[in-house]
């Protein structure tokens, strides 16, 4: 990363310069290498005397991206999906050799399937769908009135796409390299220090729920975002591979720790809003050493080694400093009652907190390989199938539409504008706003095509040689790139530029000067391209809709049901992860701030508090020997919290409360006898039943003021 | 070592499966050497990575095809 400013006493004076040309070295560091790529491309093409070397730039300028850290994980899906998108042309040629309709229609149906996985899958694996889609089309269209010749077209345009991935791959490793490992170190330092650092400052036990809530979606982005840098750092760095299991480790331990860390001021701010300040008082008085532990003399802070052995120190002073602080207290049992499901919490967090910190210090002092094997954990994702499906009838619709028209017309130009949809439909389908990104896109493109005809008869019949055409071609060219680059400011306009200008201008080897061809095919392509705008218009997307973020919502809220029902093992890690997963997708399309995020907020803590209780007293149920009568009640009371959250309305509120409220009362009963395996349970019994009656959460619309819950704090 | 080989009735260069054959070599070097974080000695690990790739596959090439 290139954090240095070239010019620092500008810097001084104008802090935008700086700024500006910081960015300004990034993208010419990004053309310079997008040229690389494309020359390179071009020249190995016509050396290995391949048909057309357009199709292998094409293919570069489809694959080329800023952010090329990620570029060996992207280029084994990308040859994945070549591959089998060659293999999928092939077939269909070989089994409709006759029949056009047919053919038109399953290659219609796999186009759409491509892109229905670009949606779901994300990351670098949709680009693997991408260019299934396209290869298959490259593969077939061309040969569709000459069945015979579909093999040797379908080896050459494989050897293109090859070729192109290959060489983008290579030059975006290996020249000025942009490693993603430095960033992962980095912003997992920054969050080990941020989740301390805010551990430490809730010393005084008080934290008002807009911060808890700002800081909920912090750790949240957290997770998800070390997951997603861990997932690509293992296809560029063998060392990190090494290290993979530990870091989806250390990940969930965050997630466990930062959870029970939420779970804990809740309890806390509750007792206080209850007014029961005395309890609240001495679990923050409980607190209090943890906070000493997280926070070592100045000189030597934040090492997380130190924090460990401190926060090991510290846990074994808690058992007694709380019977301590339950003798101070002698009043209520009630009130005794959460106070020790408090300690339990407290005790709970402080151990998932040691572990974390033990981790992350092992992984800073050790390089390399680490000693023995940990627990496999995988970051589950959620996804939801409505846009995909979406995806997969919009596509298979614009390229059954483009079908009967070629069919129709008889047009010769028909396979071109197929060509430009099945890209297009692919790589558009992500992106929130569709349309505006198609009109961008198409801007760019015919100023490609526009810059590529001044290039291909004026500038190109002149010159001799591969280092004329790098010449004519590099100063209209690079202009794509360069607004690639500059992203921002022009969304799209780069991409369809370079695209359009590489595609058009149809390198060769002999190079043809057809005005006709051109322009005609200027036109298909074009056509094309407003055709899968067209059906972003009819059919619009799903992504960032109110109605799939509700959805999203509801499996958010369903997460709770899968708590309580799903099998326990590694249940823990696939639902903190999957939770995340769900929250950042939801949030990243609503207003800060605006009424719906904050209900959607409200939502994701109040899923994540009693979620995570669930499945601690499921846990506990397991293990203890409790008397089978306290069993059922507690296995109702799960029960009814799931349907609770299934779909939450008055009636099931009460049902719930009663529920908890009976397990609660049977377990204080049975506990004088059971102590040993009662106690735990009882304490998250305990604080599901707060969580219930949190008036500040979401659920407090269905909250139902019964007269028998009255005397409950 | 012939020139062609015939992989389900098509005939395909026998140099694409040694060329196979070296990523798979590569990718279990790689693994080794990034187990024991041996990239630190490099200097720039994804050209030593490419470099190592063409020695190997050129050796290959080189023994089979003389």
């Amino acid at each position: 990363m290139s954090a240095v400013s070239p010019d620092l006493p500008s810097k001084r004076s104008w802090p935008w310069l700086g700024e500006f040309l910081t960015g300004e070295r990034q993208a010419w560091i990004f053309v310079f290498k997008c040229l690389l790529a494309f020359y390179i491309t071009a020249w190995l093409a016509m050396v290995f005397q391949l048909e057309q070397p357009s199709t292998a730039m094409i293919t570069v300028s489809i694959v080329m991206h800023p952010h090329s850290g990620m570029v060996l994980a992207k280029s084994f899906y990308r040859a994945i999906g070549t591959v089998a998108g060659s293999l999928c042309g092939l077939l269909l040629m070989a089994a409709f050799p006759q029949q056009r309709e047919l053919f038109l229609l399953s290659l219609s149906l796999w186009v759409g399937l491509c892109a229905g996985g670009a949606v779901l899958y994300r990351n670098f694996m949709s680009y693997g769908f991408v260019l299934a889609g396209y290869t298959a089309a490259i593969v077939a269209l061309p040969a569709i009135n000459n069945p015979n010749t579909v093999f040797n077209s379908a080896v050459m345009r494989v050897s293109e796409v090859m070729l192109g991935i290959i060489v983008a791959g290579l030059v975006s490793d290996m020249v000025l390299p942009e490693r993603l490992r430095e960033v992962l170190r980095r912003s997992s330092r920054e969050h080990f220090g941020h989740f301390i650092e805010f551990a430490r400052g809730s010393l005084g036990g008080h934290i008002p729920r807009s911060e808890m809530e700002q800081a909920h979606l912090r750790f949240v982005r957290a997770a998800v975002q070390l997951e997603d840098l861990r997932s690509t750092v293992i296809f560029e760095d063998p060392e990190a591979r090494a290290r993979s299991s530990r870091l989806q480790l250390l990940n969930l331990r965050y997630m466990a720790a930062a959870t029970s860390f939420q779970s804990l001021h809740h309890l806390i701010n509750r007792l206080q809003r209850n007014n029961h300040p005395r309890t609240a008082g001495a679990l923050i008085k409980l607190y209090a050493p943890v906070g000493e532990a997280l926070s070592p003399a100045s000189s030597e802070s934040a090492q997380p080694r130190l924090l460990a052995t401190r926060l090991e120190a510290s846990e074994t002073r808690l058992p007694a400093l709380a019977a301590e602080l339950r003798d101070e207290l002698r009043q209520d049992p009630e009130l005794l009652l959460e106070f020790d499901s408090g300690a339990t919490l407290l005790r709970r967090f402080v151990n998932e907190l040691r572990d974390f910190t033990a981790l992350e210090a092992t992984l800073r002092e050790t390089q390399g390989r680490l000693q023995g094997t940990v627990e496999r954990v995988d970051f589950k994702r959620a996804n939801d199938y409505a846009s995909p499906l979406i995806a997969v009838v919009r596509t298979f619709l614009t390229m059954l539409t483009l079908s009967v028209f070629w069919l129709a017309t008889a047009w010769p130009f028909g396979p071109n504008a197929l060509l430009l949809a099945t890209i297009f439909s692919g790589l558009l389908a992500t992106s929130p706003a569709p349309l505006s990104a198609t009109a961008n896109t198409w801007i760019g493109f015919a100023l490609g095509m526009a810059a590529a005809y001044v290039v291909t008869f004026w500038l190109l019949p002149g010159s001799d040689g591969f280092i004329m055409l790098i010449l004519a071609t590099t100063p209209l060219l690079l202009i794509g790139p360069y607004l690639t680059a500059r992203n921002a400011t022009l969304p799209g306009v780069g991409a369809g530029y370079t695209l359009g200008f590489v595609y058009i201008f149809a390198l060769k080897n002999p190079m043809e000067y057809n005005p006709e061809r051109f322009i005609n095919d200027g036109i298909a392509s074009l056509f094309g391209l407003m055709m899968s705008g067209v059906a972003f218009m009819v059919i619009p997307t799903l992504i960032g809709t109110r109605w799939l973020r509700r959805r999203q919502l509801q499996q958010l809220r369903r997460q709770v049901t899968f708590a309580a029902t799903a099998p326990m093992e590694g249940l823990l890690y696939r639902f903190e992860s999957a939770n995340r997963d769900l929250f950042q997708q939801v949030v990243s399309f609503t207003q800060p701030r605006s009424e719906e995020s904050k209900e959607l907020l409200a939502w994701a803590l109040a899923v994540h508090d009693c979620g995570r209780a669930v499945l601690e007293l499921r846990q506990d149920m397991l293990h203890a020997d409790l008397p089978p009568s306290v069993l059922e009640t507690m296995h109702k009371a799960v029960l009814a919290l799931a349907q609770l959250y299934d779909e939450p309305n008055a009636e099931r509120w009460q049902q719930a409360d009663r529920a908890v409220d009976h397990a609660i009362t049977l377990t204080t009963q049975t506990l004088p006898q059971a102590r040993a395996s009662c106690q735990p349970a009882l304490a998250h019994l305990l604080q599901l039943r707060t969580a219930l009656r949190d008036d500040e959460s979401a659920l407090a619309p269905y909250i139902v003021k019964s007269p028998e819950s009255s005397h409950a704090p | 070592m012939p020139r062609e080989i015939a992989l389900a009735d098509a005939l395909v260069p026998s140099i694409l499966l040694v060329y196979l054959g070296c990523l798979l070599v590569l990718w279990v070097i790689d693994t080794i050497v990034g187990r024991y974080g041996l990239y630190r000695y490099v200097w720039h690990p994804s050209l030593f990575r490419v470099a190592l790739f063409f020695c190997l596959f050129g050796a290959a090439g080189l023994l089979l095809y003389p």
